[in-house]
């Protein structure tokens, strides 16, 4: 609108009288106040949700707020978690990755497999991670070079991929124990699980690169506007590539901490990460237009899914219940980033 | 920056040449035997229809497209350029039409996209931006050029469309050593702001860097431009002079507000 009025002011005068150029500046600035606006609701909206949220459950169950069953709720999402963070970085920089719920099923059927020939699980497990890799490196040229939607790509990976597992594993589990691998996944430091120090190391890293390095700038510029990103020098196809790779990485240790957690390697481990990765990602203001989204945003969606899982449970409610509420948050979050770009057009 | 690097060079030299460029898309000509050339502290007009070829003269000065035939001269050296960065290495930049803008980042981030500047970070190790350089130099880099952006912190995706292109022009200046090339650098912006981006291809102008405008406006052109190049059906028809320019293109009864 502004540009209309812009255009017209031209066309009439040549020069612009005052009471156009007041109009247009009234309007800027009001399109401004509305951008700084849905920015505010963006950053606070998450928090406000997670607070209601918890609030909600601590008032409605006497044993959501004790020390030993936010640690529990805690070390339930810290799977989830580390793969959030490598989604979160893929979809700012403008792709996706769904085939991370069987990448880390096939991680944990190939540690199983590796263990079987007699291999330490801990070597076991890096053989794993690097096969993990390869897959993603493979979603990321098949994206990049051959100029494929990412969502389609990493949908037939996730099949291909949980198809190789069953297949692997004839649909068996098997035994991963020894060389103190479970502590991994059930370990305790100062009564806190492991797994969360894991969590939120890989959040840590994850931080500091979106905010602190040229790559983290580089991410969010090839998701936002990647001609521009490329016309400014930046390595955008490589980024990408790399991007498919780490997400594949962060499933590998996902499918290694599970195996870990339950001693054992099997091919349903990644059914319930699916869309909740995705979700928790999106939850946390990725957008999936690129560009948008904060690793913050990511760990306090984690913390909502974290809560809800535990508190439902704790009420004894129909786990589909939780779906809905979930489906409900998931929708309101990309109204609001919706809200957002609009404001900025 | 631009300035310190351009002060060896004597004003006038021949700085960016274009020699019997032609360009076929599949069988249609978007040039034919195109020569075009601009020398330090000149600015050179480029008008013409849509479709003459003008946006695709550009998109090969600057690397974004090769030429079928012809070739590029910089500083009278050959070269031949395989992308974008390759020709801001020889210190040609582009403000695009589009602006080229990651309207997620802030004004310090997009002035400095590709070339970031990095401090010792934690333990002495690790690199990590510096931020508050980037912000101080961006506000420096606006400042000289007049352009008034209070925090070069705020996210581009804020600014109002003038600003935006303000931000892109800038970004062009801090970095474009030799060249700078405008695709169409006021269209859609308010007469007042068109004026303040008129004066910054001025200041370059002074500052010794040859400057390439392509425009449908033609009081700019005849305003700003040295030499005007007319493009037709992919040929340059003529190139008229500025006092020519002026005359032809701006004839005073079809627009009084000159």
């Amino acid at each position: 609108m502004a540009v209309e009025e812009t255009t017209t002011t031209t066309a009439s005068s040549g020069l612009g009288s005052g009471g156009a150029v007041d109009r247009i500046a009234q309007r800027e600035a009001q399109l401004a106040r509305r951008r700084r606006m849905m920015n505010v609701i963006q950053g606070q909206g998450l928090v406000i949700v997670f607070v209601i949220v918890f609030v909600t459950m601590w008032i409605s169950s006497p044993y959501f707020f004790n020390v030993n069953n936010l640690a529990t709720a805690a070390s339930t999402v810290s799977i989830l978690g580390v793969m959030a963070v490598a989604e979160t970085m893929v979809i700012i920089a403008g792709e996706i990755d769904v085939s991370i719920g069987s990448v880390m099923a096939l991680t944990s059927v190939l540690i199983g497999m590796i263990v079987g020939w007699g291999v330490n699980p801990w070597i076991a497990s890096l053989i794993a991670a690097l096969c993990a890799a390869g897959v993603g490196l493979v979603n990321g040229t098949l994206v990049v070079f051959f100029r494929l939607n990412s969502l389609v790509v990493t949908l037939g990976m996730y099949s291909i991929a949980l198809g190789i597992a069953y297949v692997l594993s004839n649909s068996s589990t098997v035994i991963v124990d020894g060389s103190g691998f479970g502590q991994l996944g059930s370990g305790y430091i100062w009564k806190i699980p492991i797994q969360v120090f894991v969590f939120l190391g890989v959040w840590a890293v994850g931080y500091a690169v979106l905010r602190l390095t040229a790559l983290g700038r580089h991410i969010y510029a090839v998701g936002n506007n990647y001609d521009a990103a490329r016309r400014a020098g930046v390595r955008a196809d490589l980024l990408r590539i790399g991007l498919f790779v780490m997400t594949a990485l962060g499933a590998a240790l996902a499918g290694i901490i599970v195996t870990s957690e339950l001693s054992s390697a099997a091919p349903q481990v990644g059914d319930p990460y699916l869309l909740a990765v995705v979700t928790a990602a999106i939850l946390g203001g990725a957008s999936l237009s690129g560009g948008r989204g904060t690793l913050v945003g990511t760990l306090i969606a984690v913390a909502i899914l974290g809560v809800l899982q535990n508190g439902f449970a704790l009420l004894s409610m129909s786990v589909y219940t939780q779906y809905m509420v979930i489906g409900v948050l998931l929708i309101l979050a990309v109204l609001t980033d919706q809200f957002a770009q609009r404001a900025e057009r | 920056m631009s300035a310190a690097a351009a002060a060896p060079a004597a004003s006038g030299d021949v700085v960016l040449a274009a020699r019997g460029i032609s360009h076929f898309y599949g069988t249609v000509a978007a040039l034919q035997d195109v020569n075009i050339e601009v020398r330090r502290g000149e600015v050179v007009g480029l008008v013409g229809d849509n479709g003459a070829g003008k946006s695709t003269l550009l998109k090969i000065l600057c690397g974004a497209l090769r030429p079928t035939d012809g070739s590029l001269y910089v500083d009278s050296e050959p070269v031949s350029f395989h992308s974008p960065r390759e020709s801001r290495d020889k210190g040609i930049e582009v403000v695009y039409q589009d602006l080229a803008l990651a309207t997620e980042l802030s004004v310090a981030e997009n002035i400095f996209l590709g070339r970031e500047l990095r401090r010792h970070g934690v333990m002495g190790r690790m690199r990590v931006l510096d931020r508050a350089e980037m912000a101080k130099r961006s506000a420096e880099a606006l400042g000289k050029l007049g352009i008034g952006i209070s925090d070069v912190k705020a996210r581009t995706g804020l600014l109002s469309g003038g600003e935006r292109q303000a931000v892109a022009v800038a970004r062009a200046v801090t970095w474009g050593q030799k060249v700078l090339l405008l695709d169409e650098p006021t269209a859609a912006l308010a007469v007042v702001e068109q004026r303040k981006i008129e004066e910054l291809v001025r200041q370059v102008k002074q500052q010794n860097v040859g400057v390439i405008i392509v425009s449908h406006n033609l009081r700019q052109v005849s305003e700003l431009c040295d030499r005007v190049h007319v493009l037709l059906h992919g040929r340059i028809a003529g190139v008229l002079p500025r006092e020519q320019a002026s005359a032809e293109l701006h004839p005073p009864e079809l627009l009084p507000d000159a």
